[in-house]
């Protein structure tokens, strides 16, 4: 088997076992029957004692055959107001990116620790769109007001 | 070796293909005399005294460079006592200036390798190894017998994993001095050692070519030769700051001529800051603004833009039908009777308007003065070079139709060179030109450049002749080459004087 797809079926065993509380992952289903283990459906809970307590985010992973030496894309479906995702649903983060913090070993759980880390901590360095960002930096009540609907939006059915 | 044995060089090559050929030896060797003369009494000192505008620098090939490479980590092992593959990556850490490098090393050493990728481990030599229970991070492979590879840090991985990440960096990302660890948030750089030990011997060498690569790139006194295909790099001392006070011209041994400073190719003897400014006028739309408003003026009422083009001076605007006169660009109606024949011309009004466009016309005309002078050299260098395209035809039929042995048509190679060489430096003249104030200075140098130019053009012209009577005119052609290559070097040398010496007035703040 391929190291893509050894390397997956281990991830969603690992998950199986243990996950973080209140996280969603797993394959979706293929068109064709049984899994489709390149394209995964999750799902990030907003930290306690955050404002982004309460919801829960829906996120796509899409994994390239290159997996793991290079990272998934990692898709907010819908779109999520946050400065460091772009307006297709995009995550911008360093620890994405292979020619800055992806490592072959980075697993999916800490992936998506590392996304919910992101809610409440943005990196007002690189920006990925204009009406959470220019929100962010300059009329953070507003910014709060917006992220609260972005909460109420993503609930947990 | 630098230009200047360059430019001698191509003295002495002639002086040699004299020396076979007695009968022109007598007027050629009295010129030679003569620019000699122009610079010291003392010949042989003159051969390698370096004129006012060339810079020292040495050209440097692939494997030189590999070398001074070697030369400085070994000296770096030396000194802090780290094996070489490690002290590579602290000088790499430190863009190669190893005197900070060494202090900072020395105030804190953890901090410093820490920083650099490192880490203060030294301990252990790198190789393989199976490990039972042990399970990789990246496949999820596990078994016994599976080869693992780690590096001080401990984040250990099959080796296929390894050699699989290793070889996207490098192949795929073109990365090399930077590549870490496979481990989550783990900073350790990938050595030498170790990356020897896991990829195949071609990934290697391509691994040291980057390494070569980000060294020259890294240092601020090495720069690519920027011809394609060129493989060597040049070692200059001339800084950044520097380049207000010098135009540093390098040859490559591939012969391209370029400027250390910003890599164009030589632009001697406008400063590399003027070039740039030069460039983006002459790109830029702002010169047809500048022919919009020499040409065309706007209606008074609804201001769009309007060019004359009929004799008339009864304008009316096409689009808000608004009628005034071209002249005074007054109300139509207000002409009275002395319909198409303005007598109201030197009124208040209709003088400011001229006036400023006036001013615009005439910058204007300014700029297209140095610009077409510089367009022309650099149109006639190009045609220039598809002459010296030619000249090997030329001068294989002046063999046959003149009995002359190869060696003797010669001539024309050195003059083609010659026009070349003056026509690059006469079209910068003019962008440099342009920028100057008017005073003493710049009618010497626009004499020394009339001078040049003068000389550039009669060679043009005798280079042109057919083949027929180019065997005659020998003698005045090899005069004229080094006339011009003379009247070059003068007016290179004034300019790069004063350049020096910050003799010049600038009509900008640069």
């Amino acid at each position: 088997m391929s190291l893509c797809q050894n390397r997956l079926q281990e991830e969603r065993k690992q998950w199986r076992r243990d996950h973080p509380f209140g996280f969603v992952a797993k394959p979706k289903r293929a068109p064709q029957g049984g899994l489709d283990l390149k394209n995964w459906e999750c799902a990030i809970p907003g930290k306690a004692n955050t404002l982004w307590e309460g919801g829960l985010f829906k996120i796509d992973l899409i994994f390239p055959d290159e997996y793991p030496t290079k990272p998934p894309k990692c898709k907010f479906t819908p779109a999520l107001f946050h400065p460091n995702v772009y307006p297709s649903g995009t995550v911008c983060l360093s620890i994405l990116n292979e020619e800055e913090g992806w490592r072959p070993a980075i697993t999916i759980k800490q992936l998506l620790l590392g996304i919910q880390d992101l809610l409440d901590d943005p990196n007002p360095e690189s920006p990925a769109q204009a009406e959470a960002y220019n929100l962010f930096k300059k009329d953070r009540p507003q910014y709060e007001r917006r992220v609260r609907m972005a909460v109420k939006e993503n609930q947990p059915n | 070796m630098d230009s200047d044995d360059d430019f001698m060089s191509d003295v002495s090559s002639q002086d040699d293909f004299l020396g076979t050929q007695g009968s022109d030896d007598e007027s050629l060797g009295e010129d030679f005399d003569d620019l000699d003369a122009g610079f010291s009494d003392d010949k042989d000192l003159i051969k390698h005294k370096k004129k006012p505008y060339e810079v020292e620098f040495k050209v440097l090939a692939p494997a030189d460079i590999d070398h001074e490479q070697l030369g400085q980590v070994n000296e770096v092992c030396a000194i802090l006592g780290l094996p070489p593959e490690s002290a590579a990556i602290l000088l790499r850490f430190g863009r190669w200036n190893k005197e900070k490098l060494i202090e900072s090393y020395m105030e804190h050493p953890e901090q410093t390798l820490e920083e650099a990728g490192l880490g203060s481990n030294f301990e252990g030599t790198a190789k393989t190894e199976c490990i039972p229970g042990f399970m990789c991070d990246i496949c999820c492979e596990d078994g016994d017998d599976l080869e693992t590879y780690a590096m001080r840090c401990g984040h250990r991985y099959c080796v296929g994993c390894y050699r699989h990440y290793l070889a996207q960096k490098i192949k795929e990302e073109g990365e090399a001095s930077r590549i870490q660890c496979p481990g989550d948030r783990c900073n350790r750089i990938v050595d030498s050692k170790s990356l020897d030990l896991l990829v195949t011997k071609e990934l290697q060498g391509r691994y040291r070519e980057l390494l070569t690569r980000t060294y020259v790139d890294d240092n601020e006194n090495l720069k690519w030769c920027p011809a394609p295909n060129c493989q060597y790099a040049i070692d200059c001392g001339v800084k950044q700051r520097d380049l207000r006070r010098i135009v540093p011209t390098v040859r490559c041994f591939c012969k391209n001529e370029f400027c250390f400073g910003c890599s164009l190719s030589d632009h001697q003897p406008a400063p590399c800051t003027l070039v740039k400014m030069w460039l983006q006028k002459c790109e830029d739309d702002s010169e047809t603004a500048n022919w919009i408003s020499a040409n065309t003026k706007e209606c008074t009422k609804c201001n769009s833009t309007i060019e004359k083009n009929g004799g008339c001076n009864h304008m009316t605007c096409r689009k808000c039908k608004y009628e005034f006169c071209w002249m005074c660009m007054g109300l139509w109606s207000e002409h009275g009777t002395s319909w198409y024949n303005c007598n109201r011309y030197e009124e208040k009004s209709g003088a400011d308007a001229r006036s400023a466009q006036a001013k615009s016309r005439s910058s204007l005309e300014r700029y297209l003065h140095y610009y077409n002078r510089y367009a022309n050299h650099e149109q006639s260098a190009k045609l220039d070079k598809d002459l010296y395209l030619k000249t090997e035809k030329k001068m294989t039929s002046l063999q046959s139709q003149s009995g002359l042995s190869w060696i003797e048509v010669q001539f024309l190679d050195t003059a083609s060179q010659a026009l070349q060489q003056c026509r690059q430096t006469l079209k910068w003249t003019y962008a440099f030109a342009f920028y100057l104030a008017r005073n003493n200075l710049t009618e010497i140098f626009e004499d020394n450049q009339k001078d040049l130019e003068m000389a550039v053009e009669s060679l043009s012209e005798m280079f042109e002749k057919p083949v027929a009577e180019l065997a005659g005119l020998k003698v005045d052609i090899l005069d004229k080459t080094t006339y011009c290559n003379n009247r070059r070097v003068i007016l290179l040398s004034v300019t790069a004087e004063n350049l020096k010496n910050g003799e010049w007035t600038f009509n900008i703040d640069w």
